[in-house]
């Protein structure tokens, strides 16, 4: 699912920015990639384990959409867990 | 080799996902702790004897540093907690090196200084520690604690080696199945959860006439601003449109 990214230079770079804050809130929250997949999984996301996979260690790029729901997913994971 | 234990250090390199999850359940679930609990209980009442009593412990590593989980006693809790905070001696040594370890008098030993005087100022004679190959889910190590020196012949350490390989491949599999039922849980969780939210979706689509991705950020939107989780607030969209207040997924488990 590689982007259907049709933002110009400066978007790009924009994302690749956001990738890496996202990337990094992930690696310092320790918490397992399968965990973060199905929570955002169950939150509507459409990519799969091997490209979140590939998005948090900043090699693709996702749809915003996308990265909307995995920004939700951690915002809430990391809050305290799914109740 | 007992060197290269570094006193426990806060950062250490990011750990492998897939390792620290064995490793969290390891030292989180309920059952892998009972299991250990019993397993230093039966490696003690099997090796003592009258006059020479056995104490028995198990490390396991997290994050590339060990925490004492269980112990037959207090006494082998506390000298696990002792080793663990000096951060070398003979049971991570044996841990870091996936070997049996066996100090065979504590009086002639010279490597791990600090922790060895303490050892033997809290009675304890010999050490044998023999890890637990946990085919890399997990490190752990059994500690065996004696007031006696050579407090630990020959065919003892065959027979701890003997059930600590037994014990070893029936933790692999607790720890599988732990991983495999949290995964399914959390499955099955997502699956309720995406349910309520594509219906939501659904309906925003219809109420907005907008494309899936403007009714995901309708909703996203609506989540963080408010400080409620998608879920929920998916829920109350389908609450205030048909007044169903309770959306099941529809699988078959």
């Amino acid at each position: 699912m590689n982007a259907d990214w049709t933002g110009g230079p400066d978007s790009l770079l924009e994302a690749d920015e956001q990738r890496r804050a996202v990337a990094k809130r992930f690696q310092d929250s320790e918490v397992p990639l399968i965990k973060l997949w199905t929570y955002y999984y169950g939150l509507g996301g459409d990519a799969d384990e091997i490209s979140l996979d590939a998005y948090l260690n900043e090699a693709l790029h996702l749809p915003a959409a996308q990265v909307g729901l995995i920004s939700t997913a951690m915002r809430e994971l990391f809050a305290g867990g799914e109740e | 080799m007992s060197e290269e234990y570094p006193a426990q250090e806060p950062e250490g390199p990011p750990p492998d996902a897939t390792e620290l999850t064995l490793q969290q359940l390891v030292l989180e679930s309920q059952d892998i702790r009972v299991f250990l609990t019993e397993l230093a209980v039966l490696a003690s009442s099997r090796l003592s004897s009258a006059g020479n009593t056995i104490h028995s412990g198990v490390t396991v590593l997290r994050n590339k540093r060990p925490q004492a989980v269980a112990a037959s006693d207090a006494a082998a809790r506390a000298l696990d907690e002792l080793q663990n905070g000096f951060g070398q001696g003979p049971c991570l040594t044996a841990l870091h090196q996936g070997t049996t370890l066996l100090v065979p008098d504590l009086a002639a030993e010279t490597r791990w200084a600090p922790y060895v005087r303490t050892a033997a100022q809290h009675g304890v004679s010999s050490i044998l520690a023999v890890p637990l190959d946990l085919a890399g889910d997990a490190e752990a190590v059994l500690n065996l604690y004696s007031g006696r020196s050579n407090g630990f012949s020959g065919e003892d350490i065959v027979a701890v080696e003997t059930f600590a390989a037994q014990a070893a491949s029936s933790l692999r599999l607790i720890i599988r199945i732990s991983q495999l039922s949290e995964v399914r849980n959390d499955l099955t969780a997502a699956m309720q959860s995406r349910t309520v939210i594509d219906m939501a979706v659904g309906a925003i689509m219809a109420q907005n006439r907008c494309d899936r991705d403007t009714a995901f950020s309708i909703l996203t939107r609506a989540s963080s601003t408010r400080n409620v989780k998608l879920r929920e607030v998916a829920a109350t969209v389908i609450t205030s449109i048909s007044g169903e207040d309770r959306i099941t997924a529809h699988f078959d488990e």
